[in-house]
């Protein structure tokens, strides 16, 4: 079995980070289902999202890509089959 | 908060009953059942990661929902 070689450190802190951004944009799109009206959450889920975008794209210039099918850029080689996945994690 | 989380009762125990008796019984009353409409601009968790950490963006909803597994409900 190749030696798997350990994840840094900051892998997992912006995997949490990025999580926890995720987390709040779930909790926001579902109340926002039933508050449309609400700008003050309107405004902080643009800030959610956007945020998150910064997140990701941050996250995958470090470690790869996070999504595929065009969600996130590839690098060079095509590394997408290289573990971990997000997921394994 | 003006409610309690869970709510006990205690079943009627029969001197027919082949199995020990349960003497209480409980159940969860999240505070979702006590709110009726969420106003605008409720206060939410300070950080991103408490708010992941404790379930939901909003105090006012927390339910620790402790397990039952705990307090032996013979």
């Amino acid at each position: 079995m190749t030696q798997q070689k350990p994840l840094p450190d900051s892998y997992y802190q912006l995997m949490e980070q990025i999580q926890a951004v995720d987390f709040v944009l779930v909790e926001l799109t579902l109340y926002l289902d039933t508050h449309p009206h609400d700008l003050e959450a309107i405004k902080q889920f643009n800030q959610a999202a956007y945020e998150s975008r910064q997140l990701k794209n941050q996250f995958e210039e470090q470690f790869g890509p996070l999504m595929q099918y065009g969600q996130s850029y590839s690098s060079y080689p095509w590394n997408w089959k290289e573990a971990p996945w997000p997921w394994q994690v | 908060m003006t409610f309690t989380l869970t709510k006990c009762y205690s079943p009627f125990v029969s001197k027919f009953d082949p199995c020990k008796p349960v003497l209480t019984k409980c159940y969860s009353t999240p505070p979702n059942l006590y709110i009726e409409f969420q106003p605008n601009n409720t206060e939410q968790f300070p950080t991103a990661k408490e708010a992941l950490y404790a379930g939901t963006l909003w105090p006012c909803l927390y339910d620790p929902y402790y397990s039952k597994r705990g307090e032996s409900s013979g």
